[in-house]
């Protein structure tokens, strides 16, 4: 049984040098690299997820550990055969038309990504139609819009619509997030979940999957 | 984060020519108008006359000439060290060095746990003295409140010792007689191992009113404060005038009668020990003209303590003042502004030992827990901005700014990551940042109960100063009162 408090440790502090001689000697002592990757990363980022919530980490280290993550990630990816595409759940993300606010959207992409999920960011200002394709096309599970304008919050609803009217609704859970949005919004248009910050909404979708 | 010991002096009320105009004043008001003194004070009256005063003993008037003040200030040190138990709370008191920290007599507390006012308790003195040890921007511990439970007789030992054993950092405060004194620094020797090794560290010193303004000798503070001197023991010359009733109206002729009082302090302490260490203690206020009381949170305060600092520079002696006083009755918005402004003002007028600066409400009468909390943030900010902006190749970041280039973010930079915890104040935890909806889940606290949780929680951490043994050995001499 491998003891994956060092890993943990060793991500939530940012020492990302260190944590890929930690995650080669854990393979070299035999363990599962599923293991490493769920009992060692993907819960260190709930760490740093809750360390993100409660104000004691600041966003660019929450960003750094979201960096090393991957980077360890890419160390295991070649060994999780069939593993590395288990299905955790498809997202796809992004910035409502008219709102040009990428920086949140991507810390909530990157947040969902460390999580295990797998993420489809397709950027800023992208219109109802292209939602619907995209959540054709990935066969995604969750849909997540960001819009930092209470200008453009309405477009939310709209993309909520559009999502309704392609028959996709039943099959598709949707969060909405972003400075203005609050949960009585995200009830009045209709959408399944809100997040206000992007730790928590790592959680929640995992929690609607 | 130490933002202790920064140097301040970046704000400068008085100009150069100011600062010599109020000196000259000052010298004027010692020669002509002159001190007065009560009964008690002969022998020192003697010495200044033996050393070139007039002495009119039937008008009890002692008049001191340019000559004898000046020599006599020239020979107290420029840098005064206040020792802390260990050697991380030493506070190098020199040039404009700045420190703050708490002060006053206080008689009155907001309770705790009900929020009511009560009189203050040696348990009160004790657990405002362990939030201060653990408070990183209170840098000394002057004795905030009084304990109004205990027999007068016994405070001046009971109020170090309460002192000594809740906290490491240094601690000040005044005695009720010469006497008092010689038991606090038996006491204070006993912790030290030697009264020697209180005199090479000493982590206590002892502050003495030794003016009445105006411009009057107080018999018993001044025969403390030279039985201070002759003992090495640091003294801090408090005199706290207030503009409108002790002092004149103006901020200037309340400077200049300020500064003769220093002045003739100073000289009474450098001829009784030359070479003494000691701090120019001079406390500019205001009178609150409506009631005739003392008007801690004008603004004015703030101008004048820091402009006072500049008087002691002159003379180049280290300086104890006040700033961070409200006159607000509870901790509220009032209470933060008038705080800010006067400490900020103080601290960058580069004042070396900034009492009064945690804890206190209603102008010095009262004080309360979270208010401790609250100081510990304004007196941490305050500082932050004496540290200035570094203006060097790694921080104006020009290879980030083009690796970054145009449209980038820097959130991911290796240069963020460096500076992420040390370019910015780091908050105690008292100022809330979060979002609106975080914030009311958590039960949408203000500052006041926020600050009133960190107290909380600061003082389930117990932990005595004084070693067992050592403890015992106290306690077998002296009516320690604070339970074992």
């Amino acid at each position: 049984m491998t003891d994956f408090t060092p890993i943990k440790e060793c991500l939530v502090s940012l020492d990302e040098a260190r944590l890929n001689d930690l995650i080669t000697q854990a393979l070299d002592g035999g363990a599962a690299p599923s293991d490493i990757l769920n009992q060692g990363l993907i819960a260190a980022m709930d760490i740093v997820g809750e360390r993100m919530e409660n104000g004691e980490m600041f966003i660019p280290e929450v960003l750094m550990a979201a960096q090393a993550m991957s980077r360890g990630v890419d160390i295991l990816k070649p060994l999780l055969g069939d593993e590395g595409d288990a299905d955790n759940g498809r997202v796809v993300i992004g910035t409502v038309q008219g709102d040009l606010h990428d920086i949140g959207k991507n810390l909530v992409a990157m947040m969902m990504e460390s999580a295990g999920l797998t993420v489809h960011n397709l950027g800023v200002d992208i219109t109802p139609e292209a939602f619907v394709t995209a959540l054709k096309e990935k066969e995604a599970d969750i849909l997540c819009l960001s819009a930092l304008l209470t200008t453009t919050m309405p477009m939310m609803k709209q993309t909520v619509d559009a999502v309704v009217e392609s028959g996709l609704r039943e099959q598709v859970k949707i969060m909405v997030g972003g400075a203005p949005v609050t949960q009585a919004f995200a009830d009045e248009i209709g959408a399944d979940a809100f997040a206000p910050d992007a730790g928590s909404a790592a959680k929640q979708a995992k929690a609607l999957l | 984060m130490n933002l202790m010991g920064l140097q301040g002096g970046q704000y400068k009320p008085l100009s150069r020519e100011q600062v010599e105009t109020v000196h000259k004043a000052a010298l004027q008001i010692l020669e002509t108008t002159g001190m007065t003194y009560e009964t008690g004070l002969e022998t020192t009256a003697d010495m200044l006359e033996a050393n070139g005063a007039r002495v009119d003993r039937d008008e009890k008037r002692i008049r001191m000439p340019a000559s004898l003040v000046e020599e006599a200030a020239a020979k107290a040190p420029e840098q005064v060290i206040l020792y802390g138990r260990a050697p991380e709370n030493d506070l190098d008191l020199s040039e404009d060095r700045v420190h703050l920290g708490t002060g006053g007599a206080a008689i009155k507390i907001l309770d705790p746990d009900t929020g009511d006012v009560r009189a203050t308790t040696l348990s009160d003195l004790y657990n405002v003295s362990r939030l201060v040890d653990q408070l990183d921007n209170v840098h000394f511990l002057v004795r905030p409140c009084i304990p109004t439970d205990i027999d007068e007789a016994e405070y001046d030992i009971n109020m170090f010792y309460t002192c000594l054993r809740a906290s490491g950092k240094h601690v000040m405060s005044g005695v009720n007689d010469e006497a008092g004194l010689h038991r606090v620094i038996d006491m204070a020797s006993m912790i030290a191992g030697s009264t020697r090794a209180l005199q090479e560290r000493p982590f206590i010193s002892v502050i003495t009113s030794f003016a009445i303004s105006p411009l009057k000798l107080c018999t018993q503070s001044t025969l403390i404060m030279q039985e201070a001197v002759r003992n090495r023991i640091p003294v801090a010359l408090s005199s706290a005038p207030m503009a409108g009733s002790t002092s004149p109206l103006t901020m200037a002729g309340t400077l200049a009668q300020l500064h003769a009082e220093e002045l003739a302090g100073i000289t009474i302490c450098q001829l009784t020990s030359p070479g003494a260490p000691l701090l120019y203690g001079g406390i500019p206020g205001m009178a609150n003209l409506a009631t005739m009381g003392y008007c801690g949170g004008g603004v004015e305060c703030g101008m004048m303590n820091a402009a006072i600092h500049q008087m002691a520079r002159y003379i180049r002696v280290p300086n104890y003042n006040s700033s961070g006083l409200s006159d607000s009755k509870v901790p509220d918005a009032q209470a933060g502004y008038e705080k800010a402004f006067t400490a900020v003002l103080n601290a960058m007028g580069g004042s070396n030992y900034i009492h009064h600066s945690a804890g206190m409400l209603e102008s010095m009468l009262t004080i309360a827990h979270e208010q401790f909390v609250i100081d510990d943030e304004i007196i941490g900010s305050a500082c932050k901005v004496l540290k200035g902006i570094e203006v060097d190749a790694e921080h104006l970041a020009m290879d980030v700014i083009d690796a970054v280039g145009p449209g980038g973010n820097f959130m991911t930079a290796a240069h963020t990551m460096k500076h992420i915890r040390s370019e910015y104040y780091a908050s105690n935890g008292v100022t809330d940042r979060k979002a609106r909806n975080r914030w009311a889940a958590e039960g949408a606290l203000d500052a006041r109960q926020r600050a009133r949780n960190i107290a909380r929680t600061l003082l389930a951490n117990d932990k005595s100063y004084i070693p067992g043994d050592v403890d015992q050995a106290i306690r077998e001499k002296y009516n320690i009162i604070l339970p074992a």
